[in-house]
């Protein structure tokens, strides 16, 4: 029992740490909050929806696809809109429930209402220790923890990736260094809309495909960040964590809905007592 | 500021359109008008002390379940189901004001956006009260002083009045000291700290205050409608308030009061597809953003200089 919910928490919870990582380094990075995060999830899931539910294309292609049509997507709403309100907050809120409301009525005048369904690209199931686990859903945590490990690397490694954080700790500086904040702007708003894309697309078989399908995923990942503090990537990995196996215990005891309330009031907990998040900056 | 008077005395026409042009359905926009320019200012109260909150929604449907229920099941006469409905939405935010407005901004914005979203799965899943995605059937209509608000006509007279009640009540908390306090709060906290003022005890009064008038906005649209179900009170409604404000202009009372005139109506003309009514209000309020970023009220204000 205690096997099988860690297995389901820790299958639920990479998911939403791919969310939260894009979430929070648009954040950290443009100091925007991404209103419309959840509807480039929504994005991914219908490129998969598209090419391999109805086109048959082979799943993880439509997965790659999915992820890059929410990225260029994303890198071209970042130029048009986002980019003259870097750094204000508030009117960066709100052109981000703008660009969400009008993806989601897209989203509504393309495939209505219903919820569509996406064949299973994998069935069956595994065990260990006494715990069963969909194969679906594992192959899901898989593909989970490769992205993990390109981003970390990317983030570590990478000319980019390096810039990308110089940027976040000290905008001025990281300029005087010679890096292009736009340039940085740009990939940053790809890479998070990548991320959500990718985790859209990966998800589309294992729950219904409708336009209302990014409401969750991004109210989870909103509650991830603030436990592990906004702007903060290993904050996003242990709040991700976190929540998916509090809710995994939650809601085998008690319900999912008990499971929801009790992590809004951990989260609220969290703001009293660390009000930067579990792993937040302090210094602000 | 002469041209101030010119846009109240568009609006006071506006307001008696609805007997001009006549017919149910008209006074029916009118009334939907009249209980979403409170809900558009209490959103707007928030703004005043910088924070932006999603949680109006939330309250709207506190004050109308709570309402609605209070007359079903404990036989509360309808009109102080109305008030008490409000009070229990103030209540709800005078207890998670201090823990919501301790952190500000983005964090705040955050927290009334999960705050939203749990109340309606709340609304949605404790069937037993709130009767889930079915809804409350069967609520009786308002009265005052034993007349019974039998047609349309009655909801929208009682619809203006409170609108005007809660204008005229913003309009002097602005020009108030109370008021300079907020301004003084949104602009440089730091500094109005350390004149004195109690930012966390104000932000949390502007709160209060926001949730009172969403309360009874929701119990007036409860016992209007007739009906009440968790989707009228989603978090969509809360942006359609921010596209209210912005689009109307943020920075006065009037504002928001213009923009609801203007955005309302606006679905009723592709009544067939919510779909398109989004669309319409994401791709106006990116034009306001861009475009007219202090919104419909500076047509009848004078230029500021700078």
């Amino acid at each position: 029992m205690v096997y099988q919910m860690l297995m389901n928490g820790a299958l639920a919870g990479l998911i939403y740490v791919i969310m939260a990582l894009g979430f929070t380094m648009i954040f950290g990075i443009m100091r925007i909050v991404n209103f419309a995060h959840g509807e480039f999830y929504m994005i991914g899931a219908f490129v998969v929806l598209l090419l391999f539910g109805s086109l048959g294309l082979p799943f993880f292609a439509a997965v790659l696809a999915g992820g890059v049509a929410a990225a260029v997507l994303g890198m071209v709403l970042e130029r048009l809109l986002f980019r003259r309100l870097v750094h204000d907050e508030m009117p960066g809120m709100i052109m981000s429930l703008a660009v969400a409301i009008i993806l989601k009525s897209l989203g509504l005048i393309t495939f209505g209402p219903a919820e569509h369904t996406v064949p299973r690209p994998f069935t069956g199931t595994w065990q260990a220790f006494g715990a069963v686990a969909p194969w679906d859903r594992t192959v899901v945590a898989i593909c989970a923890l490769i992205i993990l490990a390109i981003f970390y690397l990317f983030l570590k490694h990478s000319r980019l990736g390096l810039a990308m954080k110089a940027v976040a700790q000290d905008p001025e500086t990281a300029s005087l260094m010679g890096v292009k904040s736009g340039q940085i702007y740009r990939a940053a708003f790809g890479v998070a809309c990548l991320l959500a894309g990718l985790a859209g697309a990966l998800m589309a078989p294992i729950y219904n495909v409708g336009p209302y399908m990014g409401e969750m995923p991004m109210l989870k990942a909103f509650v991830v960040v603030i436990l592990g503090g906004l702007g903060s990537i290993l904050g996003a990995v242990v709040g991700g964590l976190l929540l998916g196996l509090s809710e995994a215990f939650l809601s085998t005891l008690l319900s999912p809905l008990a499971a929801l309330i009790a992590s809004f009031a951990m989260v609220l907990i969290v703001v009293i007592v660390r009000p930067n998040g579990l792993l937040g900056r302090t210094a602000r | 500021m002469r041209k101030t008077y010119l846009a109240y005395l568009i609006v006071a026409a506006l307001a008696t359109l609805p007997w001009v042009v006549g017919g149910r359905y008209v006074f029916h926009v009118a009334t939907m008008i009249t209980i979403m320019i409170p809900l558009a200012l209490s959103l707007n109260l928030m703004l005043k002390v910088g924070q932006l909150s999603l949680a109006q929604a939330a309250f709207m449907g506190i004050g109308a379940y709570g309402a609605v229920l209070l007359t079903m099941r404990l036989d509360f006469p309808p009109m102080l189901s109305v008030f008490a409905g409000g009070l229990l939405a103030a209540a709800t935010a005078a207890i998670c004001g201090p823990v919501f407005l301790r952190i500000k901004g983005v964090y705040f914005a955050l927290l009334t956006f999960a705050f939203g979203q749990i109340v309606n799965l709340v609304f949605q899943e404790w069937t037993s009260l709130f009767g889930g995605n079915s809804g409350i059937y069967g609520i009786p209509k308002l009265s005052v002083f034993g007349m019974r608000f039998s047609t349309t006509q009655h909801y929208y007279l009682f619809g203006l009045v409170f609108c005007a009640v809660c204008y005229v009540a913003l309009r002097l908390l602005e020009r108030s000291e109370i008021g300079r306090i907020f301004q003084a709060l949104k602009e440089d906290e730091t500094l109005s700290r350390s004149l004195g003022s109690n930012a966390l005890a104000w932000r949390v009064a502007a709160f209060v205050g926001s949730a009172l008038i969403a309360g009874i906005a929701g119990g007036i649209y409860g016992f209007y409608i007739g009906f009440l179900s968790p989707d009228a009170f989603t978090f969509w409604l809360s942006v359609d308030l921010i596209v209210m404000n912005v689009v109307g202009g943020a920075t006065s009372v009037l504002g928001p009061v213009l923009g609801a005139i203007f955005i309302v109506p606006l679905p009723e003309f592709l009544r067939e597809a919510r779909a398109f009514q989004l669309l319409i209000y994401g791709v106006v309020l990116i034009i306001f953003l861009v475009l007219i970023k202090d919104g419909l009220v500076t047509l009848f204000e004078r230029r500021k200089p700078g």
